[in-house]
């Protein structure tokens, strides 16, 4: 599954090469040292305590510490709050230890089976249910773990049922199993660096980006060429097996497998809980949460025994509705930014980037005047409202074509139809693809590969991205690799005059700067045919006459563009065509002086009495 | 057949424990519009309560019904004021994870001052049968039935005939324009949340008699709760009041036919069917997940 079709992949950019010199001197940078020093302190504490409870503590907090993250994959970065991630964690386990009971494999061959049976059913689970909004995922995936819990149970000449399985001791490296714990530790250890890894290099990647931007804005997301579930079930498998193969793990730690503790509900909400006191979303979020509140609970329960049951459990939830209260980024999001300002100062820190801004795009290929879109009879319909009525739009390349008319006219719903937002009732949308062939995508992503760029006349922004954050999620449509994306994010925001607020959250934008960022991040994506939404709205007199002219600059790269206006003085002189839409039909169309004087658009506008007493 | 008939009628009676919860984690989700995860928590608080009324004071549970509900009332206006009221603007995230939050918190309350072992008031008539035409019927499931049509024939009536009542409707219709009219919406939330957790509060004392009460009586009950109001459609009181009557059914007739241990997953499947294909519940009374 590709996230985007890379056959239609505007321009080829040299693949990003890191050489090892380049990794090596990232080891300088104290961002680095310091996270690889404290992640080592992980193994070095229980080695030289040499306890066996300690080792034990640590054991479990790298597991929880590589689940959480895992977990953090699709809940944080994705947005998606699993409540039921223990199905996973329990595949993994019983893929492996039903292997190794039934048929001798080694539990490491066992592990990649649970992890790949584990995605599959991630898969199934995520696709249905992703169209369910917040809380009722969460509730559909716990409901999803009780099924399996159930089943695991009912069926127990496969899984030993309530009484349990035990797994055979054999022990070794081939079998997981240990006398000395510390080689326990040295697996989870090596689990969690994978989940880490796995995890920033997505938060890193074109595919963290989108996740993101699905999480904030879904629909900005699809206008951004993103194929939101995709990316979502991409996010879910990999989560789901990174889940498995830390179950396969801690299943051969405890040596003994049964329903209500592999698929445990409290577990998969603890795994949840653990990244939102870290900071949901971020790489290093989970596993500090972890740290923080599981060695809490294994010394309660090490020093107090039996008597403190539920001790722990209510600290975790006390903690968990003090932290939704007070800090709801959770402590990654409320300090990191502070810590990461203290660990620059060190030796080697500070380091910025060099900005590179790529250079200006080509020009468009193709004929200037031949048809690039054709929207035949389009009708759509909500309920008793007919919006759209038989509308029929034709587009030629090169051409700026203004759409106007009075309020609830309908101009949207076409806009909305053209870019696949909504799917009309009746008639065919064409656009021709860079492939020289006729399409007729279904989906909104599928449309913005085409080409077509939209704007949203209420403004789309995903306010918790910087400004240059949110550019590239739309230049992540034509380009694979972040610097890539950067470099072209930074060239449409000198180009829109939104340079000097590139690192700005997004949400904090005035009206103006947001229309321009929507503008922006439409151009990122490259569009061959470009879709505004009233984009002069709230902009200052100048800042109009400064968008007229980059609109026509922009056409002049060979852009098509169609616009729904109504500054009537932009968008007659901008125009080489104007379409008049009232009440869902086109009343009229032609060049703009002469559409102006027609006697119907007056009226639309003025209406009938106006027409009259003026003697038109 | 007649052991059919006895297992619809077991099944109605069993589904009117689950219409009480349910109408309770309805009226909060239809008018706070939040998914309340610690509902079934409510339901083992209210049961404790029952319980230590019973051990304390011999109170009759059905007797404990009034302080409990009152008691409930007050949980349940304390944590719309306390944690919910705060996190109403918040992500949808957070405030799924407060209220996992307090549930988690609350189990472990209890398995920290009681431990894992079973309470049960002592044994009273309500665990009796009486024969009607020939099928044995619970008498305390009986008035379950009766209450459960007692509570939503109640809540109609105040909620179509009070003023209070059309200040909720309103509210949970749209919160800004009844802002707007003067309504004051975050007291219009606490009462809503009040009474929703006073439902649980009415179901607890009525359980008590029956089922011997556990920290996680909550996660068991609610679960089902949670499915009956998926089926109701969300929002609709008498969605909620019909879904449990056929979870009811379902629990029933699939414990019986298909595998007793199985029974759950018949409704969870029945959940995810309606949850995915048609989110605006069986009888399409509610707005769904939109």
């Amino acid at each position: 599954m590709s996230l985007h079709d890379s056959s239609l992949k505007g321009s080829p950019t040299a693949p990003a090469t890191m050489s090892r010199l380049a990794l090596l001197s990232r080891l300088t940078d104290p961002r680095v040292y310091c996270a690889l020093a404290a992640l080592s302190l992980l193994v070095i504490i229980p080695a030289w305590s040499g306890s066996t409870f300690m080792v034990h503590v640590f054991v479990t907090i790298c597991v929880f510490g590589a689940l959480s993250t895992a977990w953090n994959i699709l809940g944080g970065y994705a947005g998606q709050l699993s409540l039921g991630h223990t199905v996973f964690y329990g595949l993994g386990g019983y893929t492996a230890a039903l292997l190794l009971t039934h048929f001798g494999l080694s539990p490491w061959i066992g592990m990649i089976g649970g992890a790949a049976l584990a995605a599959l059913v991630s898969l199934g689970i995520g696709y249905p249910c992703f169209r369910l909004r917040g809380p009722f995922f969460s509730l559909a995936t716990i409901a999803f773990l009780e099924v399996v819990r159930l089943l695991a149970i009912h069926f127990n000449g496969l899984t030993g049922g309530s009484a349990g399985l035990v797994v055979p001791l054999q022990i070794g490296w081939p079998w997981m199993i240990f006398r000395d714990k510390i080689n326990y530790l040295y697996i989870a250890f090596g689990l969690l660096v994978l989940s880490l890894a796995v995890s920033y290099a997505i938060r890193h990647s074109r595919l963290g980006y989108a996740l993101t931007a699905v999480r904030e804005r879904d629909s900005a997301a699809q206008a951004a060429g993103i194929n939101i579930n995709g990316v979502k079930l991409w996010a879910m498998a990999i989560s789901a097996a990174l889940t498995a193969l830390v179950g396969t793990f801690h299943a051969m730690y405890m040596t003994f497998l049964e329903p209500a503790t592999l698929f445990s509900l409290a577990t998969a909400i603890e795994i949840a809980m653990f990244a939102l006191i870290g900071g949901l979303g971020t790489v290093a979020g989970p596993l500090l949460g972890t740290v923080l509140v599981v060695p809490l609970a294994e010394l309660a329960r090490g020093w107090l025994g039996a008597s403190a049951n539920g001790l722990h459990g209510f600290v975790y939830g006390s903690v968990l509705v003090i932290i939704t209260l007070t800090l709801p980024g959770g402590l990654v999001g409320t300090f990191g930014p502070f810590v990461v300002r203290l660990i620059d100062r060190l030796p080697g820190g500070g380091r910025t980037r060099a900005d590179v801004v790529a250079p200006a795009t080509k020009i468009i290929a193709g004929t200037p005047g031949e048809v690039v879109l054709k929207a035949q009879n389009l009708v759509k319909r909500f309920g008793g409202l007919t919006a759209t009525d038989n509308v029929s739009l034709t587009l030629k390349r090169g051409e700026i074509l203004g759409v106007i008319g009075p309020n609830g006219a309908g101009k949207t719903t076409v806009f909305a139809q053209l870019s696949g937002f909504l799917t009309p009732n009746a008639g065919t949308i064409e656009i021709l693809g860079p492939d020289g062939k006729w399409h007729q995508p279904s989906a909104p992503d599928a449309f913005a590969r085409l080409g077509i760029g939209r704007t949203f006349q209420i403004v789309q922004p995903f306010g918790k991205l910087s400004v240059l954050e949110n550019i590239m999620i739309g230049a992540f449509l034509r380009h694979r690799s972040v610097d890539d994306a950067r470099a072209v994010a930074l060239r449409v925001a000198k180009l829109m005059g939104l340079d000097d607020v590139k690192d700005v959250e997004a949400g904090t934008l005035p009206i103006g700067g947001l229309k321009r960022l929507e503008v922006a991040r439409t151009l990122a994506t490259e569009p061959s045919i470009l879709l505004l939404d009233e984009v002069m709205a709230g902009q200052s007199q100048s800042d109009t006459l400064k968008m007229v002219e980059l609109i026509r600059a922009i056409r002049d790269t060979g852009v098509t563009v169609i616009a729904i206006e109504h500054n009537m003085q932009a968008i007659m002189s901008l125009s080489d065509r104007i379409v008049v839409i009232d009440s869902g039909k086109v009343i009229a169309e032609g060049k703009p002086d002469a559409v102006v004087r027609e006697r119907r658009v007056i009226e639309a506008y003025l209406g009938e009495d106006f027409v009259d007493a003026q003697g038109l | 057949m007649d052991v059919l008939i006895q297992l619809v009628l077991n099944g109605i009676l069993l589904g009117s424990m689950y219409a009480i919860i349910s109408v309770g984690l309805t009226l909060i989700f239809g008018i706070v519009r939040v998914v309340n995860f610690a509902h079934g928590e409510f339901l083992m608080v209210g049961m404790y309560a029952a319980y230590l009324l019973a051990a304390k004071f011999g109170l009759h549970p059905y007797a404990s019904a009034v302080p409990v509900v009152l008691l409930l009332f007050a949980l349940g206006a304390l944590v719309q004021r306390f944690i919910i009221q705060p996190l109403l603007s918040a992500d949808e995230h957070i405030q799924i994870f407060a209220t996992v939050g307090l549930s988690t918190a609350l189990v472990n309350l209890a398995l920290l001052l009681f431990g894992a072992d079973l309470y049960s008031v002592p044994p009273s008539a309500a665990q009796g049968s009486v024969m009607v035409g020939g099928f044995s019927l619970v008498k305390g499931q009986i008035v379950m039935f009766v209450c459960a049509l007692a509570l939503v024939a109640g809540l109609h009536l105040f909620m179509q005939s009070t003023a209070l009542g059309r200040a909720i409707r309103a509210t949970a219709q749209n919160r800004n324009a009844a802002l707007l009219m003067g309504v004051k919406v975050d007291q219009i939330y606490v009462i809503a949340f009040g009474m929703g957790a006073a439902c649980v509060g009415l179901a607890s004392a009525l359980v008590m008699p029956l089922y011997p009460v556990t920290p996680t009586i909550g996660t068991y009950f609610v679960l089902t709760a949670f499915v009956v109001v998926v089926l109701g459609g969300m929002r609709s009181m008498y969605g909620a009041f019909f879904g449990a009557m056929i979870i009811g059914l379902v629990d029933s007739l699939s414990g019986y036919y298909i595998a007793p241990d199985l029974k759950e997953v018949v409704y969870f499947a029945i959940f995810l069917l309606i949850l995915i294909f048609k989110p605006t519940g069986l009888f399409g009374l509610g707005r769904g997940t939109e």
